[in-house]
């Protein structure tokens, strides 16, 4: 009799007795659905910070900052506090380097006739908006000529812009930042779905790097964007820049890439996830361990229960594999039907989540598959001692059976 | 057909051994109806577990069908089981929660048959015991009679040559009891081996050859005339 009769033979089995096949199921299915929604919470959490790093984070660009700018406080002996011109062309005489710009960091207030506002002001280069992290979605960004000519223009965020001007239209209007008027030439996306928005808030207002420099001749340079032309080997080029920098700080830890400070947070991040995952995937590991065992529980009342029943089969034909293989496979039906429906209410879970949170959650295929499987092996596992059990049996001891 | 050789069977009952067949010779040719008697106790079921390969003589020699049944393994006897015997039991044996289309087909599910196959003899079976709108009922909504007849239907899905029935009446009243004997010597004239163990003369009066058994002998053994 060929295998999929046995399958046939073991959902109706199961069906005979309903909500005991469903208990036990629930063991299987609470383990499974567990680990799938940890994975997949984990995996999206994992993700939303990767790629809020990575939005940070330009190919062809390197981000150059003052060390110990990242960790606040004092300043220290020999700490750089901006950045300056002489550091502008160490970095711009490298082959490779195409172009060096700066970017200015601070935080200041913006007002109109009516408004005030808390600013976060990031002021640099025309190419600002070559950014993955811009969009423009009224007005245009500032250009090169503005840059040049140290022109009073600004880009707002639109969370700034909607409390500035409310539902009017702020391109044309004039904002007043230090006492000098600058004109609204554009209107970017703010970076509600990037992860550091909420530590940095999202109202922006965006000004050339030469016009902070007028109103704010006091606020370090902080960063300093080194272009790289294309095919230059970026890595290799900052470790080069930065050491060039640090010997001419007399400071071995004056500057460094803080792509690399970026990137030394998201090893961070995936170790620290991983780590949990893997913890927290052991103990719902138990929890299936422990539904397994409920499995060979049941099996083994079932065994006895259907002694007779295994007689009459043996009279009628049964080989001792055909009942090990009935009763494996009625096992492992449990288990699979449990770890399917534990997939489907684990990836509930992390839709749920995902949407109540608003991090983005992703259910692993890899594991969703490994789980399937594991709980079919799980069956097999836990059906095996109860079914050779039923297959040992004497066929007239089990006929006479009571 | 078969033939039984100074069969013996023993059971460790605690200490000491219990003997309940004492030598049993007997055989039973082709197409041959044939009954069993005795007081209860005296060893019939256990003879017929040993006719029907579901038990193994504790010393002595079972030949089935020219075959030495000692030589045959486990996996064998089962396909012997499946293909040559069919077994009617007193309390009928049929699986609870399967209905009785579906337990007829059981013999023929063990035998490989496939699923449009098995479906449609096993209806055709019991359209012979005139069973067939009961074929989707569950067995605890049929009579003892019925039940019966399923189970007799059950033991011919594979065409066996041998039918071996333990008291298939002894459930039964006597009208009911009447009609499964006419089924036996129905399937019995179309060439059937049969061997049927009953306390009731009259239903050992149907077959062609009488064996008394007592305390594991067989004391007597009459043929109808
Ligand atoms: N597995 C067993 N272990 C011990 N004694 C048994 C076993 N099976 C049957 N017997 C004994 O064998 C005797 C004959 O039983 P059985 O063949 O069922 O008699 P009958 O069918 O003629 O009434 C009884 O005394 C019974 O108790
Ligand atoms: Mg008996």
């Amino acid at each position: 009799m060929n295998v999929l009769e046995m399958f046939r033979m073991a959902f109706s089995s199961l069906l005979t007795n309903k909500l005991r096949s469903f208990l036990t199921m629930l063991g299987i299915l609470i383990g499974v659905a567990s680990i799938i929604a940890i994975v997949a919470i984990g995996n999206g959490g994992k993700a939303a910070v990767l790629g809020a790093i990575a939005n940070q984070n330009l190919q062809d660009t390197i981000e150059i900052i003052p060390s110990e700018l990242v960790a606040p406080g004092l300043p220290q002996p020999g700490q750089v506090l901006s950045i300056d011109d002489e550091d502008f062309s160490i970095a711009q005489s490298f082959q490779g380097v195409s172009q060096v710009n700066y970017t200015i960091y601070g935080t200041s207030t913006v007002s109109t006739s009516s408004r005030t506002a808390n600013v976060s002001i990031e002021a640099g280069p025309s190419d600002l908006d070559d950014l993955a992290r811009f969009t423009v979605i009224e007005g245009h960004m500032f250009q090169t000529p503005d840059v040049i000519a140290h022109r009073k223009v600004a880009v707002l965020s639109t969370s700034l812009a909607a409390k500035l001007f409310g539902n009017g239209n702020p391109i044309g209007a004039t904002v007043m930042v230090q006492g000098t008027p600058l004109q609204v030439i554009g209107v970017a996306q703010s970076q509600e779905a990037n992860l550091f928005s909420l530590f940095l808030g999202s109202d922006y207002l965006y000004m050339p790097a030469t016009t902070c420099r007028d109103l704010y001749p006091n606020w370090g340079i902080s960063e300093m964007d080194v272009q790289i032309e294309p095919g230059a080997n970026r890595d290799q080029l900052a470790k080069r820049i930065v050491t060039a920098l640090n010997i001419h700080a007399g400071n071995a830890g004056a500057f460094e890439d803080s792509s690399g400070f970026l990137a030394g947070i998201a090893g961070t991040v995936q170790k620290v996830t991983t780590i949990l995952t893997i913890v927290i995937g052991a103990i719902a590991g138990i929890a299936l361990l422990v539904g397994g065992v409920g499995v060979m529980n049941i099996m083994l009342v079932s065994v006895t229960e259907r002694t007779q029943e295994i007689g009459i089969r043996m009279s009628l034909g049964a080989t001792r594999g055909a009942i090990l293989l009935q009763f494996l496979i009625e096992s492992m039906t449990i288990t699979t039907i449990g770890g399917l429906a534990g997939i489907l209410l684990g990836s509930g879970v992390g839709v749920a989540v995902s949407v109540v949170t608003g991090v983005p959650t992703y259910v692993s295929w890899p594991i969703s598959v490994l789980s399937f499987l594991f709980s079919a092996v799980i069956g097999v596992i836990c059906g095996l001692y109860p079914a050779n059990k039923a297959a040992r049996l004497d066929p007239i001891d089990a006929l006479r059976y009571e | 057909m078969i033939e039984l050789r100074q069969v013996v069977k023993r059971y460790a009952n605690g200490a000491d051994t219990l003997t309940v067949l004492k030598g049993i010779d007997l055989r039973i040719e082709d197409g041959e109806f044939v009954s069993i008697m005795g007081p209860s106790g005296s060893g019939k079921s256990t003879l017929m577990h040993i006719m029907g390969l579901l038990d193994a003589p504790s010393s002595g020699t079972y030949v089935f069908d020219g075959q030495d049944t000692s030589a045959l393994s486990k996996p064998q006897l089962a396909r012997m089981r499946n293909q040559s015997i069919g077994f009617v039991f007193q309390n009928f044996h049929l699986l609870p929660r399967m209905n009785a289309v579906r337990n007829v087909e059981l013999p023929m599910l063990y035998g490989g048959i496939g699923r449009g196959e098995r479906r449609s003899r096993a209806l055709e079976l019991l359209g012979q015991v005139g069973l067939h709108e009961r074929a989707f009922h569950w067995p605890s909504a049929l009579s003892g009679g019925q039940k019966q007849r399923v189970a007799i239907a059950r033991a011919l899905a594979n065409n066996p040559r041998l039918i071996l029935a333990d008291e298939p009446t002894g459930a039964l009243d006597q009208k009911t009891g009447r009609e499964i004997m006419e089924l036996l010597q129905r399937l019995n004239a179309a060439g059937t081996t049969i061997a049927i163990i009953t306390h009731d003369p009259n239903v050992a009066a149907v077959a062609n050859r009488t064996i008394h058994i007592v305390d594991g002998v067989i004391v007597d053994e009459v043929h109808a005339p």
